[in-house]
């Protein structure tokens, strides 16, 4: 039995790539986002933490990444730092072939205005406004108009039928996170980055959630991120990077959910095995 | 318990900071109230008590009755009482002297005295004397005078030099023969002091062969008490016999009365105003952080803490609360009280005070509001925090249960309503001491602005979104964002506009009131002065009677008549006041407003026991024409007068008119002199004017003006005391500032989470500020206008309450207009603080905050 398991361990792997140790400079960004070498130290001296310990990645425009690894493995820091939301302490992110970590911090709040969408596990939608007003705060913020076709074709992706007018407090959870993802869809980011977006849901409305996510991929070419621990949730995605103690450990095409259990089995049984550094 | 509830204090010291601050400008307010007042009590004691060196008896006039002014003397004493009181076993010496005001004038310009009166009084021997000179000597000869040393250093001035001196026969020119400390003040609040021969101030002031007052000393071995009792029974009875003590007592308590107690009543209004208003600020306070904390009395209760013990432990809190701050608003009122005195003494009032008079009553009474306020305020969130569930420990995002309080809020308000309605108009019209009428309107008052606040959280939406339109149509997503936030938590904004609300709703009773008593005074003296000039004296003083004739004798004068008034005992009850007036040359210079078929006929009648009675005086005492009445005056004499005619004027004319002859004869000859000089001009009136001002330069005291100069005057004058009664009413609205600053701070804290996630998704830190400034500025537009709507509303009922005395109901539409737009700042700045913490906001910790 073990050993059979063994065996589809060693071929999922083999799907995968052992990232190389020097990256590639970029060519012509075909990818969305690029990211070289980035470390993040927390804290200084003995206290001192590398969330981060030297990570390059590339993110093809229309694919949908999901990012995985065990708490402390460094894949929420490393989603914060690919979309401006905390500075590396080194190395270099490129957003649509803008170098934010140089960007000043109006220019980046811009730029995440206009070109990187959110989704959060605890679905952040304002209390005060309605579903649809919350649909459609990123346009009010940036000033925007609204592209009405575009609107109708979001709120026919959600699926919320004559709930756009309710307050979120009046939604279910996995309605209020499909009004969460149209947001991030709205204005049409050149990525959206979803924290766990599953976290706080039933595995039913996880599911609806993650459907919605796929099919934005799929139908509307749009670039998603997503970190997650949930290996139901990474099923979706067309790429997997697995992270540990802050270093790339392996990146995988698409992958069934067993895969994934087994992958995340045998990278375990390497850490245990004391080739990894203190878990954060 | 109590210790959980100061380690909270101590753990949120912005929002301590702030809501204590609350109290402590309240408490300041009232503990420097007391303070400066019982400085004042005690510094003049301290006065009256040198002076009284060497005095053992005091022997004056007595007042033929007492009447509402205190200061109201009975006269003066024959020159020959002072044999009869030398007669007297046990005495061992007797002196008698003459006070009266006047004024000086140094280079031919009057000597401005800030307010403060000049007293010339007769120098007394060595003995009686509260002088101590410091240069030269008492005056002598007749033709000397000597001053008091803040004079002297005020206006440059040494012996030998040649002042002026305002008397009733006009302006005297004298010599000073010597500077003296009174006691050991350079003045007494600022007064400036001349000591004069007894024969000059007994010829310049109208008291020939007269005494104000007889000091006496007593024989070694005879007590004051015994001097007094044989003084009483050897002298007539009209003199007035007090033993030094008992003077200095009396003085006191006339100054106290005069000053102290109406300048604590006054200051400790106010000081109540920023009380109240603080206690909405503590409430607010205490509501939001109860809310922001059910976790962690949840989890309180889950460990089994009782709901006494919570309730406990938030009383503890507001209780520690109320004491610092109470300390620290005594140790401010003190610094208030210094500060206040520094003023006076930069104006030239030096008020004489004594040291810091931190009495008991001042200590027991600010931490008792102090403490008390922050306990009552804090009760029913208190309460409501007893009433979380233990099960809200294990839910994120638990609301509290609603309070006990709310579901029966619009009964409290609608009980709170009716009482305050009731109590406002039992003080209005119920007959009462003024003390306990005062009481009754101002707990009225409190009542319905309580009532008001309850029921506010009702219109906050609405209000919210008509004045959030213009921010929501041009400013955009932070303007549409920060009218949702305004009306995410009416009761919150409502509450804290409520405290803003109190603030300007006085500020605008007293804008309103205020306009209408200008419009109602002002046009008073325009509809009844029929003359092109008018003179008067210094700050509400008389004129020296001389200057009638002067004023006569100026050429392009027509006609001249003084307005003479002194209060007077109707039928042996209260007091009235009786104006005399020579109704020959009056009489075309005033357009009365007669009543039941009156003319100006009358006044050719005005003789004798004749009288006009002013509407009100009629009504107070049932009079009609052919009726009498009974005045008493301060001669002691007693003279019966017969309406003949009734006429309505609530405000200049109050009680009853007589003529002068009759006037003459109530009145003591020293208190005879006019309030008011009219003129009527047959030449250019700018001209007679100057030509009078020139004439009147003998009488340093009196002022000349046209009559449009003068009414115009009358409105700079209650123009200053709007001025001084805004600047008190500030420490409200500073108060309500930092109940809104508070509020947002606490509920920028709440909404740390969102505004993370607004920032995240491109919202800009400026937006972000821009959010919190319009929130802002909504809940103090909802305060001001709240406090507009109950301001004037205010002002109407008391105005019409008062249109018989003629205070008419005026509103003063771009002061209005004016309020609002501070109302506004208020908002702007209360956001600056808050709005910045919002913009500095850490995203990453904010979208994992719980």
């Amino acid at each position: 039995m073990s050993d059979v398991r063994q065996q589809g361990i060693e071929i999922v792997l083999q799907a995968c790539e052992r990232p190389p140790s020097t990256p590639e400079p970029v060519v012509g960004a075909p990818a969305v986002v690029v990211a070289r070498d980035l470390t993040r130290r927390y804290g200084t001296g003995d206290a001192a933490v590398d969330a981060l310990g030297g990570v390059s990645i590339d993110l093809a425009r229309g694919r949908f990444t999901a990012i995985m690894g065990p708490s402390g493995s460094g894949k929420s820091t490393l989603m914060h730092v690919l979309a401006g939301l905390d500075n590396p302490t080194s190395g270099a992110v490129w957003i649509d072939g803008v170098e934010i970590t140089a960007l000043k911090e109006r220019q980046l709040t811009q730029l995440r205005r206009d070109k990187v969408g959110f989704i959060f596990q605890t679905f952040n939608l304002l209390p005060m406004l309605t579903a649809k007003e919350n649909l459609v705060l990123p346009l009010t913020i940036a000033g925007t108009k609204l592209d009405e076709a575009w609107l109708a074709t979001l709120v026919d992706a959600v699926a919320l039928g004559d709930r756009l007018g309710h307050r979120p407090s009046e939604l279910s959870g996995g309605q209020q996170q499909r009004v969460a993802i149209a947001r991030a869809l709205v204005s049409r980011p050149v990525v959206i980055f979803a924290d766990e977006p599953t976290g706080n849901l039933d595995s039913k409305t996880g599911d609806e959630v993650l459907g919605l996510l796929r099919r934005s991929a799929g139908e509307f070419g749009q670039t998603i991120v997503m970190v997650t621990h949930d290996a139901r949730a990474a099923t979706v995605a067309d790429r997997i990077v697995f992270l540990q103690d802050g270093r790339i450990e392996l990146d995988c095409g698409r992958m069934s959910r067993d895969e994934i259990y087994d992958t995340i089995k045998s990278l375990e049984a390497t850490s245990e095995r004391g080739d990894g550094g203190p878990a954060r | 318990m109590i210790r959980l509830s100061l380690r909270d204090l101590w753990g949120r010291k912005l929002r301590t900071a702030l809501t204590m601050l609350a109290i402590v400008l309240g408490v300041a307010m009232i503990a420097g109230t007391y303070v400066i007042t019982d400085q004042i009590d005690n510094g003049f004691h301290n006065i009256f008590e040198k002076a009284a060196v060497g005095t053992d008896v005091n022997i004056t006039r007595k007042a033929a009755f007492s009447g509402s002014d205190v200061f109201s003397s009975g006269g003066a004493l024959p020159v020959a009482l002072l044999d009869q009181v030398r007669a007297v076993k046990g005495v061992a010496d007797a002196a008698g002297t003459v006070e009266a005001s006047g004024a000086v004038v140094v280079n031919g310009k009057s000597v401005s005295t800030g307010g403060a009166p000049t007293l010339v009084f007769s120098t007394a021997p060595p003995r009686f004397s509260q002088s101590t000179y410091i240069a030269g000597a008492a005056p002598a000869r007749d033709g000397t005078v000597a001053i008091n040393a803040k004079l002297a250093t005020d206006k440059h001035l040494q012996v030998g030099d040649t002042i002026g001196l305002g008397t009733e026969q006009g302006q005297q020119q004298v010599v000073i023969s010597g500077i003296f400390d009174f006691g050991n003040s350079t003045s007494i609040g600022g007064a400036t002091l001349v000591a004069t021969t007894v024969a000059d101030a007994q010829r310049w002031y109208n008291q020939e062969g007269q005494y104000s007052a007889i000091s006496v000393a007593a024989e070694p071995g005879v007590t004051p008490d015994t001097l007094a009792a044989r003084l009483k029974t050897a002298l007539p009875a009209y003199a007035e016999v007090k033993t030094s003590a008992q003077s200095v007592a009396d003085n006191t308590k006339a100054v106290s009365d005069a000053i102290g107690n109406v300048l604590r009543t006054i200051l400790l209004a106010f000081g109540g105003v920023a009380v109240i208003v603080g206690a909405f600020i503590i409430f607010n306070a205490f509501s939001i952080t109860v809310a922001q904390r059910i976790r962690e009395f949840a989890m309180l209760r889950s460990l089994g803490a009782t709901r006494r013990q919570v309730l406990a432990s938030v009383i503890g809190e507001a209780g520690a609360l109320g004491l610092i701050a109470s300390l620290l608003g005594i140790a401010a009122g003190i610094g208030i009280a210094k500060g206040i005195n520094a003023l006076f003494h930069a104006v030239g009032a030096d008020i004489p005070t004594s040291g810091i008079a931190l009495a008991p009553r001042t200590i027991v009474v600010s931490l008792v509001v102090g403490i008390g306020v922050a306990l009552l305020a804090a009760l029913a969130p208190a309460l409501r925090a007893t009433r979380v569930p233990p099960v809200a420990a294990l839910h994120e995002g638990a609301t509290l249960p609603p309070s006990v309080v709310s579901r029966y809020s619009p009964i409290i308000a609608a009980v709170a309503a009716v009482v305050g309605g009731v109590s406002l108009a039992a003080g209005m019209f119920v007959h009462g001491t003024t003390a306990s009428r005062l009481f009754e309107m101002g707990l009225g008052a409190v009542l319905i602005f309580v009532a008001v606040a309850m029921v506010a959280k009702h219109v906050v939406r609405p209000l919210a979104s008509v004045i959030g339109w213009p921010a929501a149509r041009f400013a955009g997503s932070s303007g549409r964002l920060a009218r949702e936030n305004a009306t995410r938590n009416p009761a919150r904004i409502a509450a804290t506009a409520a405290a803003l609300m109190i603030g300007l709703a006085v500020v605008v009773f007293v804008a309103v009131f205020a306009q209408g008593f200008k419009t109602s005074f002002v046009s008073a003296v325009d509809r009844s002065v029929n003359a092109a000039i008018v003179v008067s004296g210094q700050s509400g003083g008389t004129i020296p009677d001389g200057a009638l004739a002067t004023v006569r004798a100026v050429p392009g004068v027509e006609q001249a008549a003084g307005v003479y008034s002194a209060t007077t005992q109707i039928n042996g009850g209260s007091t009235a006041s009786m104006t005399g007036v020579d109704p020959v040359t009056f009489g075309p210079m005033w357009r009365f407003h007669w009543l039941k078929g009156g003319s100006d006929a009358l006044l050719g009648k005005l003789t004798g026991g004749a009288a006009l009675v002013e509407e009100q005086f009629a009504a107070k005492y049932n009079l009609s024409k052919g009726k009498s009445f009974v005045a008493l005056g301060q001669t002691g004499t007693k003279q019966r007068f017969t309406v003949i005619g009734e006429f309505r004027d609530p405000t200049l004319l109050t009680g009853f008119t007589v003529s002068q002859n009759a006037f003459d004869r109530l009145v003591p000859s020293n208190q005879r002199d006019p309030f008011y000089i009219i003129a009527s001009s047959s030449a250019d009136p700018a001209q007679t004017e100057a030509a009078v001002a020139t004439a009147l330069k003998a009488f340093p005291t009196a002022k000349v003006q046209t009559k449009a100069d003068y009414t115009a005057s009358l409105k700079k004058q209650v123009d200053q005391l709007l001025t001084l009664i805004y600047a008190l009413l500030a420490v409200s609205v500073i108060i309500s500032v930092f109940g809104i600053v508070n509020t947002l701070v606490l509920s920028v804290y709440e909404r740390t989470r969102e505004i993370g996630m607004l920032r995240a998704i491109g919202t800009t830190r400026r937006q972000m500020r821009r959010i919190v400034r319009y929130e802002s500025v909504t809940t103090s537009i909802i305060g001001g206008i709240l406090g507009t709507v109950l301001g004037v509303l205010f002002a109407y009922v008391v105005s019409t309450r008062l249109a018989s005395q003629g205070i008419t109901f005026s509103v003063p539409w771009g002061q209005l207009v004016v309020f609002l737009i501070v109302a506004g700042f208020v908002g702007v700045i209360a956001a600056v603080l808050p709005a910045r913490r919002a913009a500095r906001v850490n995203i990453l910790d904010a979208i994992h905050y719980e």
